[in-house]
């Protein structure tokens, strides 16, 4: 097999931090390669240099030159981590933005086109409203879309940098089954996420990175889990094992009946103080929709809607906030961050109040302390409260995200994709902090698209589907492949696995 | 992985692109006082410019306000045009006092930014749109007001005048009350909660608005608040000229705006700040008096801001234009015909 790319001994440097230190790699022809690290290793800032975003401090990066295969140019596609689309522009602009020139675009075979690529990963959605209000799910099917068009020939370079971590099981399913035919017919993918299952499912290769320097090259042949986060981590500390938990839930701290509104037709819902119940169920079942209409971020009608006993009919953030409510959201880019922001100004925006001094200002002092803590408790690597919150890695954004909300000691808590993007090591931390919340009197409410998360956290699992609740699992019957089967309204063929 | 030291602290605070204003005010004073040391260098051209810029300071300040939670203005320019006109008339037609004159005016420049904050974020209408059919209307007004003339007050309030006029210490009355607007400002802005939901608004309202920030009563409060600022800069602006003049006050919305989008690029690394503000403007002021005082033609006082502007902004984001740059190249392929990149 021939190698597509080459990057040889490439370095990048921020103010004050090697971010890549010499690395090294290279893509075969037909080869997927994973690559992996903690957060903030350096993997999302290999692809921007890939990308031409970042300019590279030192080293080379080659692409097969064109004499290799005949008039053939290698290419290279990208799915970023945050995305990179257009979010006034639709859908279907986005797809052919940077296709075609003069020539007047033919809308309906684009639009066909378009269907046809969304409709691999199921249900096809309107494409031609704003990406910004479709849900993160959908905008990454939108990505991987445009990455997976319009290919001249099939010898290209494709980087796809953690597809997968607002996407459904299925949907991921599909993806791989894409990306196998890709390279089956000849291109070079570099993958890169922090789910190993994916990785050791997908990949044929692994390389490892640790603050910036390769630390492993592997065949996947030769790995295995443990050895994988032996080789992130740097020591064989593996997952925590999941306590046995015999919460007993407290008294109502959200109850509401009749809820209906954005994808949702009816609900009740009732969440106890100390429970985390998780909310199940594929694109456009309204598991999207719940938390912000819970939170009032988008109007909704129910026919009764307490929060901590008392009724809360007339329903906004502010007030939601005023309340005892935290919403983290899963678009943490648009909805759940001010990117001009630093760190320690993010993490204190939704509650000033406590650190006003009695001439109104803010108490710099108690600001900062609050802020180092907060990035001491939650890993934020590198801890450093005054840099921009942009100029933080995927995974640590999520982390700064995770801390401004548990700040406020919620006694609902809202999650959305809690952990998306987050390494080993802080996923651990948050599932610690979202316990810890549960344990002091919080009522939670995790919304995800991943099954293993559900299970890990909850008690008990809502599958909505079609804006209604489907099933509730509990105890014996909550288990993975049930609560995948349930999300689609398959029977169960098997009995619980 | 630790804090920058403090020295890195203080190269990066002392840096050229994060305080390029004040190099430039050090440029500008050396090569007029070698050029003209005689016209220059004179305590009078110092106080006058003191004095005529706090009023530009004081409208660069009500366009500021606003701007941090994400509205544009541009009919500041107007709305201390129509306040101006309003002072006269007051005084000279509808013969009030001045102790009801002067509160009046403020709070009808206050209700014209409650107007224009109702209009953005009631009726949903883009904050430039909005500002550019209110500072039309607000023309239309004052030449109604006014009958496109010169309004005199003098035989009415001979007084009135000398609230603008009159030193103390040798510093007239407006550049005090500038500083204390600006202090004002500056503490709300930059030292309570209201000013970082105010900053967080004008970055991403939406996720402000998740975070429990009220952003349409943000950018209302800020747009009266300009308001009430616009109208007290209408007051000093007729005191001074002793007339109520139409075609001022439109004039001031150039250097105005000019002077926050440079001063944004000062001290805060890209954050609109009262103090960058105030800094650019007295430096532009500086150049422009230079000039003048030098014999150029006074079209080269726009020529100046204009140039100043472009120049000013255009560098602070040469740092960053290497991202923006890539966020184009991100979204479309990226080809390689040769080898490397
Ligand atoms: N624009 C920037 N300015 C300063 N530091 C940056 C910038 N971009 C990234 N960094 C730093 O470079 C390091 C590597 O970041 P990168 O985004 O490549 O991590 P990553 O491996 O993709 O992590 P994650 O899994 O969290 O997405 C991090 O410490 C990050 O804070
Ligand atoms: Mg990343």
């Amino acid at each position: 097999m021939s190698t597509l790319l080459r990057i040889d001994s490439v370095v990048k440097t921020f103010p004050g931090l090697t971010a890549l230190d010499k690395v090294s790699l290279s893509v075969d022809s037909g080869e997927i390669l994973a690559v992996i690290g903690h957060n903030g290793s350096g993997k999302s800032t290999l692809v921007k240099i890939l990308a031409g975003v970042y300019l590279k401090d030192a080293g080379q990066v080659t692409l097969s030159s064109s004499a290799e295969h005949g008039e053939e140019v290698t290419e290279m596609h990208f799915i970023h981590q945050d995305l990179a689309l257009i979010p006034e522009l639709t859908a279907l602009e986005n797809l052919y933005l940077a296709k075609g020139t003069l020539a007047p675009n033919d809308v309906a075979a684009e639009r066909a086109r378009a269907r046809e690529l969304i409709g691999r990963f199921g249900n096809v959605f309107n494409v031609d409203i704003p990406v910004k209000r479709l849900s993160p799910g959908q905008r990454a099917i939108v990505a991987i879309a445009r990455a997976l068009d319009g290919w001249e020939h099939p010898r290209n370079v494709i980087v796809l940098d953690e597809p997968t971590e607002s996407l459904h099981k299925s949907e991921v399913d599909a993806l791989f089954q894409a990306v196998r035919q890709l390279a089956a017919d000849g291109a070079g993918v570099i993958f890169i996420s922090h789910r190993l299952d994916e990785v050791l499912e997908l990949a044929d290769r692994v390389a490892v990175l640790r603050d910036g320097v390769k630390v492993a090259d592997e065949p996947t042949a030769s790995l295995d889990h443990g050895r994988l986060v032996e080789l992130i981590t740097g020591s064989s500390e593996t997952e925590r094992a999941v306590a046995e938990r015999t919460v007993s839930a407290g008294a109502p701290m959200l109850a509401v009946t009749g809820l209906r509104g954005g994808g949702i037709e009816h609900l009740d819902l009732t969440l106890r103080a100390g429970e985390i119940v998780g909310i199940a169920g594929v694109l456009g079942s309204g598991r999207e929709a719940l938390p912000t209409l819970l939170f009032g971020a988008t109007p909704s009608l129910a026919d009764a809607f307490e929060l901590v006993g008392r009724p809360y009919d007339h329903r906004f953030p502010e007030e939601s906030i005023r309340r005892g409510m935290a919403y983290v959201p899963a678009d943490r880019v648009r909805l759940g961050s001010v990117r001009e922001f630093t760190a320690r100004e993010n993490m204190t925006l939704p509650e000033l109040r406590s650190l006003r001094t009695r001439t109104g200002s803010i108490n710099a002092a108690q600001e900062r302390e609050e802020a180092s803590r907060l990035i001491d408790e939650f890993q934020v690597r590198p801890p450093r409260r005054e840099q921009r919150f942009g100029a933080f890695s995927g995974g640590n954004q999520q982390k700064i995200m995770f801390a401004k909300w548990l700040r406020n000691k919620p006694s609902v808590l809202l999650l959305e994709e809690p952990t998306q993007g987050v390494d080993i090591g802080a996923k651990a931390a948050i599932y610690e902090a979202v316990e810890a919340a549960a344990a002091a009197g919080a009522a939670v409410l995790v919304c995800s698209s991943d099954a293993k998360e559900l299970l890990r956290l909850c008690q008990r699992v809502i599958v909505l589907r079609d804006g209604v609740q489907a099933e509730e699992l509990s105890g014996e019957s909550l288990t993975e492949h049930h609560l995948v089967l349930s999300g689609y309204g398959l029977k169960d063929m098997e009995g619980t696995a | 992985m630790t804090t920058p030291s403090t020295i890195g602290g203080l190269r990066q605070k002392l840096s050229f692109t994060n305080i390029s204003a004040i190099y430039i005010l050090i440029a500008v004073l050396v090569v007029f006082s070698l050029w003209i040391p005689n016209r220059f260098l004179q305590i009078g051209v110092w106080r006058s410019l003191l004095d005529a810029e706090s009023l530009t300071s004081l409208v660069a300040l009500s366009a500021l306000i606003p701007l941090v939670c994400g509205a544009l203005n541009l009919a500041i320019g107007t709305q201390v045009g129509f306040a101006a006109i309003l002072s006269a008339v007051f005084l000279a037609n509808a013969k009030l006092p001045i102790a009801i004159q002067f509160p009046l005016v403020i709070i009808i420049g206050a209700a014209i930014g409650l107007i224009i904050g109702l209009l953005i974020t009631r009726v949903r209408i883009d904050p430039i749109i909005a500002t550019l059919g209110m500072s039309s209307v607000l023309l239309a007004g004052m030449s109604w007001v006014s009958n496109s003339h010169q309004i005199l007050f003098a035989t009415d309030q001979p007084d009135f005048t000398k609230i603008a006029t009159t030193p103390i210490f040798g510093i007239t009355i407006p550049v005090f009350i500038l500083i204390a607007v600006a202090l004002v400002t500056w503490f709300v802005m930059e030292r309570t909660p209201v000013g970082r939901r105010m900053y967080a608004a004008g970055y991403n309202p939406e996720s402000a608005r998740l975070a429990g920030v009220n952003v349409a009563r943000l950018q209302i409060g800020s747009l009266v608040a300009g308001g009430a600022i616009a109208g007290l800069a209408g007051l000093l602006l007729t005191s001074r000229l002793n007339a109520g003049d139409p075609t001022v006050g439109p004039s001031f919305l150039l250097p105005a705006l000019t002077a926050v989008f440079l001063g944004s690029t000062q001290f805060k690394g890209g954050r609109f700040n009262v103090w960058g503000t105030i800094i650019s403007l007295y430096v532009l002021a500086v150049g422009i008096k230079g000039l003048q005082l030098a014999g150029m033609p006074s079209w080269v006082n726009d020529l100046f801001y204009g140039l100043a502007l472009l120049f000013a902004v255009g560098l602070s984001r040469w740092e960053r234009s290497g991202k923006r740059l890539g966020a184009v190249r991100r979204v479309t392929t990226f080809r390689s015909k040769s080898k490397g990149d």
